[in-house]
């Protein structure tokens, strides 16, 4: 999703954001949206304090609603995919190979 | 704060305090309580714990804090012994009904909701007027099966569940018809923004979808 939406709009995203944390995935605060992600993936709330604080300080407080909006989003769809055994159609097993091999997911519980 | 979230999160978190196809309203209260306390926990109990020994609450333990552990083994052995297939699916319902409204006010930094007292009445049993076994979902689904992508198909057995699924994404990510369009955003972060955020808490929630 992120290489399909990120290409559309005019530049090819760096997955290493994704599959790391490293950089900032080619991508204005990409840095900072990562903190922020992380920190939310996380269970340290001082963590949480400064990543939301930097995210807000650069990008504005608007930006980071927004980002913690999305963030609550996969919380939610996360648990619909894992909590129904969503899986992707025969169709897309090429591509998905692929995907999968670059963010190195295979071995995830909730791939089996 | 954006009005159109306040007013998404609290109509989910009504809609956890009344009565579900399969579950009463407190009994649905009690399964968002486990939810949102394995969710904020800084030291859960582990996945393969049952920390209730009570099904619903187990599974929503589980699903709030490790959902990326959850086989379909596991699946089968509750379903099979524990709980109809159509409770589990009103469990992930409510589940992301209030784990979205918590998850974001912990992300902004702001007082974390409360959940409404549990209005009274029998279980609705609103389900979807013809169910099918899916190919792409481990719980049954609405009829026709894998119509639709499986995530989208995902709580469509029961109707309301899928209809809150369906509001709250729209309010925190986008509509269906904004992501036919990869250039569409809210005029803060862009499309590639939006998913480096979803990509990267995705894969550290181990989610392979």
């Amino acid at each position: 999703m992120l290489s399909w939406s990120s290409t559309k709009a005019g530049g090819p995203a760096d997955l290493g954001a994704i599959v790391d944390g490293s950089g900032d995935g080619g991508l204005p605060h990409g840095a900072e949206l990562v903190a922020f992600a992380e920190a939310i993936a996380g269970w340290d709330d001082d963590q949480l304090d400064r990543a939301r604080a930097r995210l807000a300080a650069v990008a504005g407080e608007a930006f980071m609603v927004d980002a913690a909006a999305v963030a609550a989003n996969f919380e939610m769809m996360t648990r619909v995919a894992d909590g129904t055994g969503a899986r992707f159609p025969a169709e897309a097993s090429t591509f998905r190979a692929d995907l999968d091999q670059q963010l190195g997911i295979g071995g995830f519980t909730s791939n089996h | 704060m954006r009005a159109d979230l306040a007013d998404a999160h609290g109509a989910s978190l009504a809609h956890v305090a009344h009565p579900g196809a399969r579950f009463e309203a407190m009994r649905r209260c009690a399964i968002a309580r486990a939810a949102q306390a394995a969710y904020l926990q800084r030291d859960p109990a582990p996945p393969w714990a049952r920390p209730y020994d009570d099904p619903a609450l187990d599974v929503a333990h589980r699903l709030g804090r490790h959902a990326g552990t959850i086989t379909q083994a596991w699946y089968r052995q509750v379903v099979e012994t524990e709980l109809e297939p159509l409770d589990w699916v009103e469990v992930v319902g409510i589940v992301v009904a209030v784990i979205s409204p918590v998850a974001f006010a912990r992300a902004a930094g702001l007082a974390l909701p409360e959940l409404p007292q549990p209005a009274r009445g029998d279980p609705t049993g609103h389900v979807a007027v013809e169910l099918a076994d899916a190919a792409l979902n481990w719980v049954p689904v609405a009829a026709p099966a894998d119509a639709r992508a499986s995530v989208v198909q995902a709580l469509s057995a029961l109707p309301d569940e899928d209809a809150n699924l369906w509001r709250l994404a729209a309010t925190q990510y986008m509509s269906d018809a904004q992501m036919s369009d990869p250039a569409w955003n809210r005029g803060t972060l862009s499309r590639p923004q939006m998913e480096l955020v979803a990509g990267r808490l995705s894969l550290l929630r181990q989610c392979f979808f």
